[in-house]
């Protein structure tokens, strides 16, 4: 009687497990991947040094193919004495420095010969070696760029297996408006949530 | 005449149970066998005076698998990557390297909170996609202080950084003296010579001990089977690193042995746009790790107060 009992619940059990009566749990909701081309170890400029390397067209370098040799291109201000960068070089945005004080190209650039860069300091620079110039105002930053504290390095950090490659100033700062842009960030953890619960956001969890 | 008083006492239990010569006999000496036996499985601790430590201990009573073993245990893994899927990975059992000690620093004056190192963990580490495994937790903390209470790892904001705020990304510190390693009931985690912590996920039970002694919150459970789409695969893969785990065990950032033992720079650190992240051996006075420690402001190790001392650095610029 007992046994016989026993045997009809446990098999009312397994024709309860076996039709899935209670449900598997809800698929999780889809987390979107991300973008392996924002996942690019690569920086954010291309430095005169990366184009010499990588066999670039360099016309856009080319200064005297529209300025004159000997004659220095006249710098013009508005009422402001904020420079008036002209058409030719509107890709120029002025913002290096603060109050606008950096307001003059020849600080850097050399007004005798277009295609080389001077720093303070009387020497004349290749366009590569600008990093050099930047080192020649902000001296400490740049003793921490040559000893690896600020700025990229990558490749190797065994430089007996392969190389290092440490990246310029302009591989990252624009030289002429230098902060750093900011960025949407990519997205943050998804936490394991019960299917309906929406993601947690900042205004959910801020405190 | 008064009876005798059995000065034994298991004499005496007989006697009192009533019990016969015979019997008492055949005790004793079910009794003493299995004393004897007891000393004889005791032997090994009485040998152990000349065995000075742990490993030692291990290397003489346990059997450490031969390079012919590893190998064998390396394809096999290659042929489980494969059939699940069907991509051929590079597995590789890289050792610590002599005179390697890994230290990892982070500029808190340069990181914008952009989360790139984020997925570039998760793309390197195969780790799961959904539910997604994150190893870094970037918090977004407010000017003024060091309360990780305060930070806020939610941030979704349209652009970073934002005003008012820093951001400190947590991972595994790799402690020198690691609480995770101290609590897992089975050995399956441990501290490398090059100062990596690392998992056997073959070994791991999931437990969770080492995710509740963990005081940064860097250890990750395996939930559920973790599922990662074949075109995300990483070939390059290492037994004690990024190899596909399974469900129920535990992962955490192991500073990508697969390429930090080659010589190269761990993903986090590539990927990072600013260069915030700073990585290499600290026993090598001229590697930029050992020059930042030195020269720069290095604020503190975080929660150094509960003495597990990181091998994970937080520094200024200023």
């Amino acid at each position: 009687m007992v046994l016989g009992l026993l045997t009809l619940a446990f098999a009312g059990l397994a024709a309860a497990f076996l039709t899935d009566s209670w449900g598997y749990p809800a698929p999780r909701p889809q987390i979107p991947l991300v973008d392996k081309a924002l996942l690019d170890p690569a920086t954010v400029r291309r430095s005169y040094r990366d184009l010499i390397k990588a066999k670039e067209d360099l016309s856009d370098f080319d200064c005297y193919g529209c300025h004159e040799k000997g004659h220095p291109p006249p710098l013009r201000y508005d009422e402001n004495h904020k420079l008036i960068v002209p058409t030719e070089h509107s890709d120029v945005v002025m913002g290096h420095g603060t109050h606008g004080r950096n307001n003059n190209c020849f600080n850097c650039h050399n007004e005798n010969n277009l295609t080389t860069l001077q720093p303070r300091d009387g020497r004349e620079l290749r366009l590569e070696d600008s990093t050099e110039l930047c080192g020649s105002c902000h001296g400490p930053t740049y003793r921490d760029w040559d000893s690896g504290a600020h700025g990229r390095i990558n490749g190797y950090w065994n430089t007996k297996l392969g190389p290092a490659v440490k990246k310029d100033c302009v591989n990252c700062h624009n030289p002429h408006s230098p902060r750093f842009p900011g960025r949407k960030p990519l997205p943050g953890p998804h936490p394991l949530r019960a299917p309906g619960v929406s993601e947690p956001t900042a205004e959910t969890t801020s405190h | 005449m008064p009876p005798t008083v059995p000065t034994d006492p298991l004499a005496a239990a007989a006697a009192d149970a009533g019990m016969s010569r015979r019997s008492f006999l055949r005790t004793s000496a079910v009794l003493a066998t299995g004393l004897a036996a007891v000393a004889a499985s005791l032997k090994p601790l009485f040998e152990m005076e000349d065995i000075t430590s742990a490993e030692q201990f291990m290397q003489k009573y346990y059997k450490e698998l031969t390079p012919e073993d590893m190998k064998k245990v390396l394809a096999r893994v290659e042929r489980e990557v494969e059939k699940q899927y069907g991509i051929r990975p590079h597995v590789r059992d890289l050792k610590p390297m002599d005179g390697v000690e890994f230290a990892y620093a982070l500029n808190l004056s340069r990181c914008i909170g952009c989360r790139k190192c984020v997925h570039a963990c998760v793309a390197e580490n195969n780790q799961s996609r959904n539910p997604e495994i994150q190893y870094i937790r970037v918090l977004k903390m407010p000017h003024g202080t060091f309360d990780v209470e305060k930070g806020d790892h939610y941030y979704a904001t349209e652009k970073v950084p934002e005003k008012g705020f820093f951001y400190m990304p947590i991972q595994c510190q790799q402690c020198h003296n690691p609480p995770c390693v101290k609590v897992c009931p089975v050995h399956a985690t441990w501290q490398e010579t090059d100062g990596i912590t690392v998992i056997d996920y073959d070994w791991c039970i999931g437990c969770r001990y080492c995710e509740a002694a963990c005081p940064y919150w860097a250890r990750r459970f395996n939930f559920t089977k973790p599922s990662i789409p074949a075109d995300r695969i990483n070939p390059n893969m290492s037994y004690l690193g990024n190899r596909p785990r399974r469900q129920g065990v535990m992962e955490k950032c192991h500073f990508c042995v697969q390429r930090t033992r080659d010589g190269r720079y761990p993903a986090c650190l590539e990927v990072c746009p600013t260069g915030s992240r700073k990585f290499g051996n600290i026993l090598d006075p001229e590697s930029e790790i050992s020059q930042i420690l030195r020269t720069k402001r290095v604020f503190m190790q975080l929660k150094e107060d509960v003495g597990t001392n990181p091998r994970f650095f937080y520094y200024f610029d200023v």
